[in-house]
């Protein structure tokens, strides 16, 4: 067992399972979307995505690329959320905040199952 | 380019963690703090100005209590995320620096930088191994005469010199070794444009590592190597080096042209001088006895040379037994004793050839004094010595450097110029005194410009369609100014080559054919006007039959009807 690999695990899943906490829930509902499982969220992918800096394999390129795409997603959702508050009305808002979040979710999908593939071909 | 950045990644990502984690700490704290708005009523900041707050704070910019004049709660929660955000920033920005000032990492930038330029040539480019006194000469030389070079070294002080000098290129040059196949693929030696890699260091066994790693990369590519041993240059000949140039012999043979036949030897030094430079005036050594001072490498080159031409010459060695010399008188040279000894009361002219300049000057000095008359031959070993040797005004002052430097050059402009110049050295030297005066009437008093024209579809598209036509083309058409055909232009068809066949200064009614390749020597207004005459159909044909082809089709039309 790796403490390396542990810890870049666990920020993978958890940069997903955070998503998906956030992404859970009626679209247009501000009481099932909390703010700071939104700011949990963005905090793990950040993480996530510097811990996958530096590798020069193909996997690891497509990892970080993923990574920047859900930071991404979730960046530009957070600042719609500050722009806007006020001036558009909340579930409109929340609406948009948690379809970015969505895709977000997805390319955080796509990295776990890619740490999965890659776990899988490292045969013992 | 990409590793370094994957580098710069992976060395930063410690300290971004470091920054995203204390920030988060810090920000989520802040938000839970509880705290007061101006009329006093319960507020807690959001998570946006939380950010704003911890990101001034941690970066030391501080614009104090943002929007609220924080409660007690909250002011402790920032004096603790003060020392827990501005120390991980610190630290970040110490690894930034530290990074920048990594030997590593700027040996990396540079190499790739030195690559990328190499990359982006789009001319012709000869790659040159060494940037001592030789290829100095030569890099300046390629570079007045248009040539692209790449320039691997591996002193520092070296490089510098040449990028303080001033050039008409910019000069892609690497401090490296260029033994490393990988510096050499980097400099270039992959590169479709590449012509050449001449390897003119001052040690025989990186000459020897280069060549060999060339031949070994890009069999199809010529290599110019230096070679100063015996066994070294079969070793490069067994790797296919195309040229080895050896400056002891290289010297011998043109003390010896130079004996024989003055005008190929001026002809030879003209035609790979820089252009521009005027023609140096023609000296010719007497016959008669020499008195050859020094038997080594250089030494014995001479004496070969002058046995070959009759000449009797009495060797003076210092170490006869280390040289291997079995006839000569023991001692430098620099006293009178042995120099009377050697009988230079009687002798035509002295060669002062240890590999030590003083020495060299001092022999001469002494010998002068004992017999005015003598034809002299000093040779110069280091360049910064130049203003001694000017001083002294030698009848002929030999430089290893100048040689070498001359024989890559003849190498390098074109493969006929060599060519060219191998055959005029069978011609007597009344067939070289012709053609230098030929040339002096056309070109002048000024080293020329030597050029190759080849006579193909690709290269001479105008010449070509007209041989297709079954139209006469004769060399003395290629020779007249496209704008008045009255006019010649200012140049010289040293050589006509057709497949193996070569014909020296070939007459101008000489009937062109496909696949010819021509030597030129002229002016650079001449060098500059010729390709109108290979390329535009128009042109040449006003330069054969002084017709002028309208470009309209009705001008075209009209004509044919007068006719």
């Amino acid at each position: 067992m790796n403490l390396e690999k542990v810890v870049f695990g666990f920020f993978i899943v958890l940069a997903m399972t955070l998503n998906f906490g956030f992404f859970i829930g009626d679209i247009d509902n501000p009481n099932h979307h909390h703010v700071y499982e939104l700011y949990a969220a963005i905090v793990v992918n950040l993480i996530a995505t510097v811990l996958k800096f530096g590798d020069r394999t193909q996997i690891g390129a497509i990892l970080l690329s993923t990574s920047l795409v859900a930071n991404l997603q979730l960046i530009v959702g957070a600042v719609l959320w500050v722009s806007l508050s006020g001036s558009v009305d909340e579930p409109t808002i929340i609406t948009y905040v948690v379809s970015l979040s969505g895709g977000a979710f997805l390319a955080n999908i796509i990295s776990v199952i890619l740490l999965v593939a890659e776990t899988i071909n490292q045969r013992r | 380019m990409n590793s370094i950045l994957f580098l710069i990644l992976r060395r930063m990502r410690r300290p971004l963690i470091a920054i995203i984690i204390s920030f988060a700490i810090a920000i989520v704290g802040l938000t839970l703090m509880p705290g007061q708005d101006n009329n006093g009523q319960p507020w807690q900041m959001s998570i946006f100005d939380a950010l704003y707050v911890i990101s001034y704070t941690a970066t030391t910019i501080g614009f104090g209590e943002i929007p609220y004049a924080y409660s007690n709660a909250q002011r402790l929660w920032m004096t603790f995320s003060i020392y827990l955000t501005v120390i991980p920033w610190f630290y970040a920005i110490g690894k930034i620096i530290s990074l920048a000032q990594d030997s590593g990492l700027r040996a990396a930038l540079i190499i790739a930088r030195f690559a990328h330029t190499v990359k982006l040539l789009n001319e012709p480019f000869y790659i040159v191994c060494g940037y001592g006194e030789t290829s100095g000469l030569l890099v300046n030389a390629l570079d007045n005469k248009g040539i692209h070079v790449v320039v691997i070294e591996s002193q520092q002080d070296r490089l510098n010199e040449l990028e303080l000098n001033d050039s008409q290129f910019i000069i892609p040059n690497l401090c490296a070794d260029a033994k490393l196949p990988d510096i050499l693929s980097k400099a270039g030696v992959y590169h479709p444009l590449c012509n050449g890699v001449v390897t003119l260091t001052d040690d025989d066994q990186a000459n020897l590592a280069i060549a060999v790693a060339v031949k070994l990369m890009n069999p199809s590519l010529p290599v110019l190597a230096r070679a100063e041993k015996e066994e070294t240059a079969a070793n490069m000949t067994s790797f296919g080096t195309d040229h080895i140039i050896n400056p002891y012999t290289l010297f011998g043979e043109q003390l010896a042209m130079k004996v024989h036949a003055i005008g190929t030897y001026i002809l030879h030094e003209w035609l790979t001088d820089v252009p521009g430079d005027t023609l140096p005036p023609p000296v010719c050594p007497p016959i008669g006895k020499w008195v050859v001072c020094g038997y080594g490498r250089f030494g014995k080159s001479v004496i070969q040379n002058l046995r070959r031409e009759h000449i009797t010459a009495t060797i003076i060695e210092a170490d006869p037994r280390m040289t291997g010399c079995d006839d000569c008188i023991t001692g430098s040279g620099t006293e009178a004793k042995t120099l009377l000894e050697a009988g230079i009361k009687d002798a035509v002219g002295i060669v002062a050839g240890t590999n030590d300049d003083i020495n060299n000057l001092s022999i001469v000095m002494t010998a002068y004094e004992l017999n005015p008359d003598l034809f002299v031959v000093i040779r110069k070993n280091k360049r910064h010595n130049e203003p001694l040797f000017k001083q002294f005004n030698a009848d002929i002052t030999m430089q290893p450097s100048d040689i070498i430097a001359h024989e890559c050059l003849a190498h390098m402009i074109s493969p006929l110029l060599a060519q060219f110049l191998t055959l005029a050295r069978y011609q007597s030297n009344d067939w070289s005194n012709r053609l230098i005066s030929q040339l002096v009437a056309v070109v002048g008093e000024t080293v020329p410009e030597t050029w190759a024209v080849t006579i193909d579809s690709k290269h001479a598209p105008a010449v070509s369609a007209l041989l297709k036509n079954s139209t006469p083309v004769m060399l003395q058409h290629l020779m007249r100014d496209p704008a008045d055909r009255d006019q010649t232009l200012n140049l010289v068809p040293l050589m006509l080559s057709h497949g193996n066949k070569q014909t020296l200064v070939p007459d101008i009614s000489t009937v062109l054919t496909e696949g010819d390749r021509i030597l030129f020597c002229g002016r650079p207004s001449a060098k500059s006007a010729l390709p109108l005459l290979l390329n535009n159909q128009k042109a040449l044909i006003y330069s054969i039959d002084g017709k002028e082809i309208y470009d309209s089709l009705i001008w075209r039309w009209l004509n044919n009807q007068k006719i």
